[in-house]
């Protein structure tokens, strides 16, 4: 735990910086996020809580940014682009930067892990932002809509595409079929959504060298140690320990990958032939958990299918499935080709302003090379549960639990269940701070290694759309 | 690679199918199968805000506003606030018309991506609600022409009638929404929810339109449902006092162009 003095320390820098923001904003402050200014709407018609979209601006999203029931790309995206002016600009640019200011770590690290006593490390760190994104959406011309997102990771210093897609709407009649080909967020109609989290993902930190003293990452086939695990949703994620890409880069298992990634190379068609009840989604991916390029053999293939209630009482429920069929998607240590394949349920409800919702995926790596025969754990399951909910106009509540039942390499893998608890308070519709404690449940389990041993978490941060 | 080259050409072969409609500007007839067609419109773009049977219940509805005002309206009961008829009466089919094409800064979309026809079916089927739209056929009131081009005397003069007609004390002495009423948090609307006055010195913001004749409609007709009022009886016979007073207010937010 945190101790006394060091939570006041923390409270205290964490509302001076509460302080500093709300002073330095203008008081008419209106920047408003591109959507909302090209609709001249508050985010709030579409979004619960950025980045979290209600039933609504779930429906603009799967209609190519197009509002729900029209098929207006055509209207309110008419210039051509030499005619643009910096105001339409602004109708297609948004910017988020988000991160922890302040994090506080608690974890005893062992050196190498399993086999000393470990020191208790208390650590504070100053980070923001952790990330920054640029993004641009719209549509082109009636039904089609392209998005592209570039993010700079600090940590990592490196800019990315993390989405780049063009979509095309309503083909072969209203809402029968949408086509997304690019690099995109494969799960972003699931009923629980990577992208848009209220508990943003920590990544896990990594000793550089694995168990055997050699130097770990990119292509070597050699297992990173985890010095403190990740905080992220288990079901979304790869659950494996001991799983790499086809070029050998060993693959984070707090990392959300397959259906739930966050942005994969292919081509993916979803709709609602049947009314607003059911909608489903098909798709073809490289699948190579590679950044870029396609050294598989094979494509990987998805299924989802989506049952939705949402039509008064301040209600509305979903309900969804999906099958995620790999095809040598990954590689064991022994650098056997496997296919990985994941099958997921999730839900959501939503009345009045609580949100709640949860998710359980199960993962299985169908042929275990017999290199790995005995160590190797073919089979994990994940389980997030979460709510989120306005106790005031200003000020969201967020509680999250996490069950990861690790698979992989039976002595690296580690399970874990975390709870994680938010405040995030919104200065403006756009500008929000927060703070935020995660606590491991499974103190009496000391285990083996030092991933094990992460007791607790603080962060103070801040989120900006604009 | 060959197999995004095919990928390609299919998506290429499907657009095909994507075509222009030159839909046309009439107004349908109100009978049932333009209520029919209203009702499979308004399940797919309105359901969300306004709920499936009216109420002002969908999913979406509490978060556009949160705690406070306002929530998508409740066809079934509540009072419409955007009207050209007097304070009390229902709207106009082309009031009702001219919301969906506007929609509501802030807080709903315009639905201009809806074609004429169809925004006018809507409009039928949304009357269905309310079982009064049968009985009553709403007028307008009369909505004048500007008599001219603004002056700075008759701006002058508008701005005393602001004052006097007690406009600041919601919308703030130089019209930001700050007034003492508005501060207090007094301010509620018929659900009981808090509610601010608008900021006159934001054009873009002005929910029933920023035209003058529009300004001039709002402060006729009053907000129904909220504190603001009709101002018809206190500019009954004194069209050029009504006039400077909107000119008055177009002058807050052109002073910060
Ligand atoms: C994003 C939510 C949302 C959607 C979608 C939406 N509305 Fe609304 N609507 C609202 C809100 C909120 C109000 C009340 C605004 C206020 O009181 O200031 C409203 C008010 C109205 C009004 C009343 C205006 C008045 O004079 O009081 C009408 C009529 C209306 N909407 C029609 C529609 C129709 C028709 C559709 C679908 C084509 C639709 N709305 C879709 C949110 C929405
Ligand atoms: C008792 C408080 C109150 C008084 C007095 C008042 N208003 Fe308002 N007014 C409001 C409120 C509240 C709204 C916003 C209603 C809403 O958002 O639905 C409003 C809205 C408006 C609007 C904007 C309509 C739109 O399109 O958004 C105008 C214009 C306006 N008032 C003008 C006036 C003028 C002129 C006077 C004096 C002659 C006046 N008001 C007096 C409370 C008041």
């Amino acid at each position: 735990m945190v101790s006394r003095g060091q939570s006041a320390v923390l409270l205290w820098i964490a509302l001076a910086l509460f302080g500093l923001v709300a002073a330095v904003l203008p008081d008419d402050a209106q920047a408003l996020p591109a959507f909302a200014r090209k609709y001249n709407m508050n985010c709030t018609a579409c979004h619960t809580a950025p980045p979290i979209l209600n039933t609504f601006g779930q429906r603009f999203l799967e209609n190519g940014y197009q509002l729900p029931g029209t098929e207006d790309g055509g209207i309110t995206g008419k210039k051509k682009l030499g005619d643009l002016t910096l105001d339409d600009v602004n109708n297609y640019v948004s910017f988020r930067m988000v991160g922890n200011a302040v994090s506080n770590w608690n974890f005893k690290q062992q050196n190498p892990p399993g086999t000393d006593a470990g020191v208790a490390v208390n650590k504070t760190e100053f980070t923001f932002p952790e990330s920054f994104t640029m993004f641009t959406g719209g549509t082109l011309t009636k039904n089609v809509g392209f998005m592209v997102e570039l993010g700079y990771d600090t940590s990592t210093g490196s800019a990315n595409v993390e989405r780049g897609f063009v979509s095309f709407n309503n083909l072969l009649g209203h809402d029968v079929a949408h086509v997304r080909v690019g690099r995109f967020d494969v799960g972003a109609f699931y009923s629980y959504t990577t992208v848009r989290q209220q508990l943003n993902d920590v990544g896990e930190s990594l000793a550089g060298t694995g168990p055997n003293g050699a130097a770990c990452g990119s292509g070597t086939f050699n297992p990173c140690t985890i010095n403190r695990m990740g905080l992220t949703p288990s079901a979304l994620a790869t659950k494996f320990f001991g799983l790499y890409d086809r070029t050998g880069n060993y693959l984070s298992p707090y990392a959300s990958s397959l259906f739930n990634s966050g942005g994969e190379m292919g081509i993916d068609v979803h709709g609602r032939p049947f009314g607003d009840w059911f909608l489903y989604q098909v798709g073809v991916l490289n699948g190579a958990n590679e950044p870029t390029g396609d050294s598989n053999k094979g494509k990987d293939v998805y299924g989802m299918v989506r049952f939705d209630y949402a039509k008064s009482r301040d209600f509305s429920a979903s309900l969804s499935g999906f099958v995620y069929l790999g095809h040598s998607n990954a590689k064991v240590q022994t650098q056997d080709d496997v296919n990985w394949n994941r099958y997921g349920v999730s839900g959501r409800a939503t009345y009045k302003m609580v949100d709640v919702y949860a998710a359980f995926a199960v993962d299985k790596i169908n042929k275990t090379p017999t290199g790995v025969a005995g160590q190797f754990d073919s089979t994990a399951t994940g389980l997030t549960v979460g709510v989120d909910t306005y106790v005031t106009s200003k000020t969201m509540v967020s509680l999250r639990y996490d069950n990861l039942d690790a698979g992989g390499m039976i002595n690296e893998r580690q399970s874990s269940s975390f709870v994680g608890t938010q405040v995030k308070h919104f200065l403006r519709n756009n500008i929000a701070v927060f703070v935020r404690n995660d606590f491991n449940l499974r103190k009496a389990d000391t285990g083996s290694t030092a991933a094990q041993n992460l007791r607790n978490a603080f962060f103070s941060g801040i989120d900006v759309i604009f | 690679m060959r197999f995004w080259i095919t990928v390609c050409i299919g998506a290429v072969a499907l657009l095909g199918g994507i075509g222009i409609d030159g839909a046309f500007a009439v107004k349908p007839e109100d009978n049932r199968a333009t209520r029919e067609k209203g009702k499979r419109i308004y399940e797919r773009s309105c359901i969300f805000c306004h709920g499936s049977e009216g109420k002002g219940d969908g999913p979406a509805g509490w978060y556009l506003g949160r705690y406070e005002a306002p929530r998508p309206r409740d066809f079934t009961t509540e009072s419409f606030k955007f009207r050209s008829t007097a304070s009390g009466e229902l709207p106009t089919d082309q009031d009702l018309f001219r919301t969906v094409t506007q929609g509501i800064p802030g807080y709903m979309p315009s639905f201009a991506g809806l074609n004429e026809e169809e925004r006018w079916q809507v409009v039928s089927y949304i009357k269905t609600f309310n079982p009064s739209f049968k009985e009553e056929k709403p007028q307008p009131l009369p909505l004048p022409l500007p008599p001219g081009p603004p002056t700075d005397a008759g701006i002058e003069h508008g701005r005393k009638l602001y004052m006097k007609y007690g406009c600041h004390s919601c919308h703030g002495d130089n019209g930001y929404g700050d007034g003492s009423e508005s501060l207090k948090g007094n301010l509620k609307d018929s659900r009981g929810l808090t509610i601010s006055a608008r900021n006159l010195t934001e054009r873009e913001s002005l929910k029933n339109g920023s035209t003058p004749r529009d300004i001039y409609r709002s402060v006729m007709t009053g907000l129904d449902g909220t504190p603001m009022p009709s101002f018809a009886d206190s500019f009954a016979g004194k069209e050029k006092d009504a006039w400077d007073l909107i000119y008055y207010i177009l002058s807050l937010s052109q002073d910060r162009r």
